[in-house]
């Protein structure tokens, strides 16, 4: 892979550069590990220099910071804006003030619906998720909230099992209002290895697919469990620029930690499992 | 009577089987040392309220625990070994699942003294279908829902700070987790800290101050009592190392009867660690390039 050559790119690469294209400038962001911070940090990089990252166990900073193995690193703390506690970071999520979530998940449905819990019966689980972690508080306070993951038909059931962070629960009209949400909160794009996901009226639509490294329309229909609604302007997801992938690479992941060939990240959980 | 004691003996006086117990650091600075010691002395029966801990997994292996009370926590018996020793011993313990922000939420009516705390986190989740102490309720003022976490009380904290004095007043930055809320709820805290700095020197800087001399038990000085966490101006972490030592049933057996039951304390264990990896081991993870803050001025 090192020899790769710089303006090739795989799918999981586009995943990463799309996300990251959801940040904008002004944007107070809550960041989950793993995928989510690589794709903050690389608009950060890029195109949203003066975004706001805020992570669960009480970070808050402006200036990029080298990509750690966990939530909390000295680098990761050293020059932040601010050092605080994991209840402040989250009242600020609760009172309304962060502007966009960017979170990973276990499974996601055709509501938006996250399961980062179990597969089957609680008490008897066929598959285990650690839990929430900061999850369910992401997808309950935050504005807009950008979920990654990679795509697959076990990871895209109709329904999850279990709730573990609404979305748009069945799709009925103003149901996250009703369920005493904040108004004007929610999941607005599912970015994967395959394509990017909108919501119309609560459900799940597919905006573009990414054609560019090989993906067809059939492939994201095949990798859903669900009649998949696409978009009438569906398109072919404008492919990573030679500056995004130059950034991904020596930027934001230097030592390759996600990019090195294996796409993982060492502490990711949610992420590593092979579901 | 002094609060200044080992660990040993602040475990032995303040952890008593069928406890609730803190375990502060959440990925920054836990008490690993005060871990391992509560492990030693078999303390069981106990109920954990912590967030993204390390060391606590060995009190899972040890079948120490009947309840978590938890955001995050590996349950899947084919990644963690712990739960399938625990298990097969009769331990398995009960994990009781919040957001990250519901287990704050109950620590921090656990502090403030009031039965429960209201929160938009949780609501409409699933979560509520399985932990009764998270229930939905009508906001008294709008009628809309809310959802209430019931407040947690622990009988004792374990915290691990950069500096303490011999009263108890503890400081640490860096990032904080859990730990105002979680040690401010406990009942009794053991303070285990880097080092015991004089009075004085807390008090040139008291807003860095999370838990006043008053409500702590016990003061242990345990230097990189951390380990292998990173702390705040003080050492980066070996944690991916020692993941790596601890993967399986022969690295976590291994780990476990020669680091802690087969040593006396934690600086025994340190010390085993210098003989293998070499005496500046500890001196290489120290803080290399220090950034100082400027000095915060007080007086009249």
């Amino acid at each position: 892979m090192n020899n790769m050559d710089s303006q090739q790119y795989t799918s999981a690469d586009q995943m990463v550069v799309t996300a990251a294209r959801q940040v904008k400038n002004d944007d107070s962001i809550y960041v989950g590990v793993g995928l989510p911070m690589l794709a903050a940090l690389l608009a950060k990089h890029n195109h949203a220099p003066k975004a706001t990252i805020v992570i669960e166990n009480g970070i808050i900073r402006v200036t990029p910071y080298d990509l750690p193995p966990g939530t909390d690193s000295l680098g990761i703390q050293a020059m932040s804006d601010q050092l605080t506690s994991l209840f402040y970071i989250n009242t600020l999520g609760q009172a309304g003030y962060m502007t966009m979530g960017f979170m990973g998940g276990g499974q996601v449905d055709r509501y938006g619906n996250i399961n980062d819990t179990v597969i089957g019966n609680y008490h008897k689980p066929v598959h285990r998720w650690p839990g929430s972690g900061g999850g369910n508080d992401v997808m309950s306070f935050c504005k807009r909230t950008v979920v990654i993951l990679r795509q697959s038909k076990r990871r895209f059931p109709e329904r999850v099992d279990f709730v573990t962070c609404p979305g748009y629960f069945d799709g009925t009209p103003n149901r996250r209002e009703k369920e005493g949400l904040p108004p004007g909160t929610g999941p607005v794009a599912v970015v994967t290895d395959l394509g990017v996901f909108g919501f119309n009226n609560g459900e799940m639509v597919l905006e573009s697919y990414h054609g560019g490294c090989g993906v067809t329309l059939d492939k994201v229909r095949a990798e859903v469990s669900w009649d998949l609604k696409i978009s009438p302007n569906i398109k072919v997801t404008d492919p990573p620029t030679a500056a995004e992938l130059m950034v991904l690479r020596e930027k934001v992941d230097p030592q390759r930690l996600w990019s090195g060939g294996k796409r993982a990240m060492p502490a990711a959980p949610k992420e590593s499992l092979d579901l | 009577m002094g609060k200044v004691m080992t660990m040993k003996e602040a475990v032995s006086r303040f952890v008593h089987s069928g406890n609730t117990i803190f375990v502060s650091g959440c990925q920054h600075g836990e008490p690993t040392a005060a871990v391992y010691e509560i492990v030693r002395q078999k303390i069981n029966h106990m109920t954990l309220v912590c967030a993204l801990t390390g060391s606590i997994s060995f009190m899972i292996g040890e079948g120490l625990l009947d309840k978590i009370i938890t955001g995050y926590m590996a349950q899947d018996e084919k990644m963690s070994y712990v739960l399938v020793k625990a298990r097969e011993n009769g331990h398995r313990p009960i994990i009781e699942e919040y957001s990250h922000f519901g287990v704050s939420m109950a620590l921090l009516a656990g502090q403030i003294g009031i039965p429960f705390m209201p929160t938009k986190a949780q609501l409409g989740s699933d979560m509520l279908r399985y932990n009764t102490n998270i229930r939905e309720f009508p906001c008294p003022f709008t009628g809309n829902k809310l959802v209430g976490v019931k407040a947690v009380v622990p009988d004792v904290a374990v915290f691990h700070v950069q500096r303490c004095d011999e009263e108890g007043n503890a400081q640490k930055w860096g990032s904080l987790g859990i730990d105002q809320e979680g040690v401010n709820a406990s009942r009794n805290i053991i303070v285990t800290t880097e080092k015991i700095v004089d009075s004085e020197v807390i008090r040139r800087d008291p807003n860095r101050t999370i838990i006043p001399g008053f409500r702590v038990s016990a003061v242990v000085e345990q230097p990189f009592g951390a380990y292998p966490m990173h702390l705040a101006g003080c050492y980066a972490g070996d944690n991916m190392g020692m993941m790596r030592n601890m993967m399986g049933k022969e690295g976590y057996e291994s780990f476990v009867q020669n680091n802690i039951y087969g040593v006396k304390d934690f600086n025994e264990y340190l010390k085993r660690i210098t003989d293998t990896q070499g005496k500046d081991y500890f001196e290489k993870l120290k803080v290399k390039n220090p950034i100082y803050s400027d000095p915060v001025i007080s007086g009249q």
